[in-house]
């Protein structure tokens, strides 16, 4: 055998090797969730059988197929319905605010953690990753009862004689305020890490130009923190979008999140169908969000010759 | 002039920071200690440790945490065998499909996790899964294969290969230089990538409660029924507790999660 041959042979092996080692984690996602979600896509269309028999023969008001063609009859009822408008509405409003606030909050803790070294900058920073360290069924009760109408908020401005102030708890505003509050940690980490890896001469160097540091700013460091910044968009907005234990504790019994109306088709209402064609709408809509994300990467991947 | 309206704007912005995050926590342990609270006092009236005896006594509630206990560290063994193997792939081997491999464990954050359970009920029925312990890792699991391959991959991926290669050179093969050179530099990420999945099995409600119940309720699923059924103040030391655990383990890796390894495993290579 030549040397050259021997070498492709080798190099063949290492290339199996490395798929083979990498495959477990995928074929896990591809059993245990790439098939049960293409199985209640079909459902969705009204086909009940395999893996969907066992949902189908408890659920009610089902639109199953009459023979092979798929049913749109589900989709017309759930999107026909005015309650689901409704929740779909308030799920993007909210899934918006809060992909604005995560990113307007991240950056100004970022930036100024970035430009000033004192202590408190580092305290703000710290305060920003809290959240995390927390778990979101205790978060999600602990801003419910600080916003509640015996809550902090109420009191402290009834001890400064606004006797009749709202109170955020069991209205979407809460709810964001706990999806802020949930995210800004993953926020936080991104943006400061990707602005910590612009080099302060990159900086200076603007500045020496005669750039303010606003251009500064502008001109470097979003530029070079764009993709830490699409990363936090994307999975905030799909963490919002699917998200239930924080609209369930803090949001209305009506209208509320789709996570929430979800759950509520499904345990209370025993229909799944419904549930389920609610969860392919946010789906659809996460998976929009998502390929920013993969196209994201792979801009900045072939821009740094990785791809 | 400026430099103090600057200041002060500074200052307003951490004390509403601080009240933003801190407040609710602060104000929901003082719950756990408070006998008689009415609105508006900003304290309770009378103090009390009652609670926390009706919590601890309580064998349901025990139950649950111990189970919490169980399930977490299962799951992260369980993730890591199947996650760091693939991580150290991903970081080190060039094959066709990588980065769509890669990408499609992405895929489990896009569908929203209750319709999936629904479904997921299906397989398991079939699997005969439903309602066993093996049913509820399964569920803890998946949450967690994200966190486990990209953290630990950005990690594996930033050790240098001149220093693998000089252990090659001196002699060590490929197992030693792994145990000896790779796997030290690369441990924090991977640390904080366990911990990362030890918080997801702790903090997992929804999947359990359908896959688990009535068998298996863990300590966040309890959490749920307490919110509705017990007083506020014993749902406050519930809650206590059940933090306790996630901030000592942050702590721990606090350091390497803030100094960018998590940020790393988001920006996939």
């Amino acid at each position: 055998m030549t040397a050259v041959a021997q070498r492709v042979r080798t190099r063949n092996r290492t290339r199996l090797r490395g798929f083979l080692l990498a495959l477990p984690p995928v074929l896990v996602i591809a059993f245990f969730i790439g098939l049960p979600v293409i199985a209640a896509i079909a459902y969705t269309f009204g086909y009940s059988g395999g893996i969907n028999s066992v949902v189908a023969a408890l659920a009610q008001k089902q639109h199953l197929v009459d023979g092979a063609a798929p049913t749109f009859d589900a989709y017309r009822e759930v999107l026909g319905d005015s309650s689901f408008r409704t929740d779909l509405l308030v799920t993007v409003i909210v899934t918006i605010v809060t992909v604005v606030l995560v990113m307007v909050l991240s950056w100004a803790i970022a930036l100024y953690a970035r430009f000033s070294r004192g202590v408190l900058a580092k305290l703000v920073t710290a305060l920003a990753v809290v959240p995390m360290f927390i778990p979101v069924v205790i978060a999600s009760y602990a801003i419910l009862t600080f916003y509640s109408t015996d809550g902090f908020t109420r009191t402290l401005f009834h001890l400064l004689g606004w006797e009749d102030s709202p109170a955020l708890a069991y209205k979407m505003t809460g709810v964001t305020v706990g999806q802020v509050w949930t995210h800004l940690p993953f926020g936080v980490l991104l943006i400061s890490s990707g602005l910590s890896s612009v080099p302060d001469t990159l900086i200076d160097a603007a500045r020496d130009a005669g750039a303010s540091m606003s251009r500064a700013v502008r001109a470097v460091m979003i530029p070079m923190a764009a993709l830490p910044t699409i990363i936090v968009a994307t999975f905030t907005g799909i963490g919002v979008l699917g998200s239930f234990t924080v609209p369930y504790l803090i949001g209305p019994n009506a209208p509320n999140m789709l996570g929430v109306s979800m759950a509520q088709y499904y345990q209370s209402f025993n229909q799944a169908q419904q549930a389920v064609v609610m969860a392919v709408v946010v789906f659809v809509l996460a998976a929009g969000i998502g390929y920013f994300y993969v196209r994201a990467n792979a801009k900045s991947a072939r821009g740094s010759g990785r791809l | 002039m400026g430099a103090w309206a600057r200041r002060a704007g500074v200052a307003l912005f951490v004390l509403a920071m601080l009240l933003f995050v801190i407040g609710p926590l602060a104000w929901l342990s003082l719950r756990a200690f408070a006998q008689t609270w009415e609105y508006p006092r900003l304290l309770p009236r009378e103090w009390t440790l009652h609670w926390w005896e009706t919590v601890l006594e309580d064998a349901q509630l025990g139950g649950a945490i111990r189970l919490s206990f169980v399930f977490a560290p299962v799951t992260v063994l369980v993730s890591s065998v199947i996650c760091l193997p693939a991580a150290y792939a991903f970081a080190r081997h060039d094959f066709p499909g990588r980065r769509v491999m890669l990408l499609s464990l992405f895929a489990t954050n896009a569908f929203p996790k209750m319709g999936l359970f629904i479904t997921i009920a299906g397989l398991f029925y079939s699997l005969k899964i439903m309602g066993t312990f093996v049913g509820v890792v399964v569920v803890h699991v998946l949450g967690t294969l994200v966190v486990m391959t990209w953290i630990p991959a950005a990690a594996f991926a930033a050790v240098p290969r001149s220093l693998e290669e000089a252990a090659r050179d001196a002699g060590a093969g490929p197992i030693r230089t792994f145990f000896s050179v790779t796997f030290p530099i690369a441990a924090p990420g991977i640390l904080v990538a366990m911990i990362m999945a030890f918080l997801a099995s702790f903090d997992e409600a929804q999947g359990t409660f359908l896959v688990g119940t009535p068998t298996y309720i863990t300590m966040p699923t309890e959490m749920y029924t307490l919110v509705l059924n017990y007083p506020e103040q014993a749902a406050a030391v519930f809650s206590i507790m059940l933090s306790v655990p996630s901030v000592v383990l942050m702590l721990l890796v606090r350091k390497h999660v803030m100094g960018g390894r998590l940020a790393e495993g988001f920006q996939l290579r």
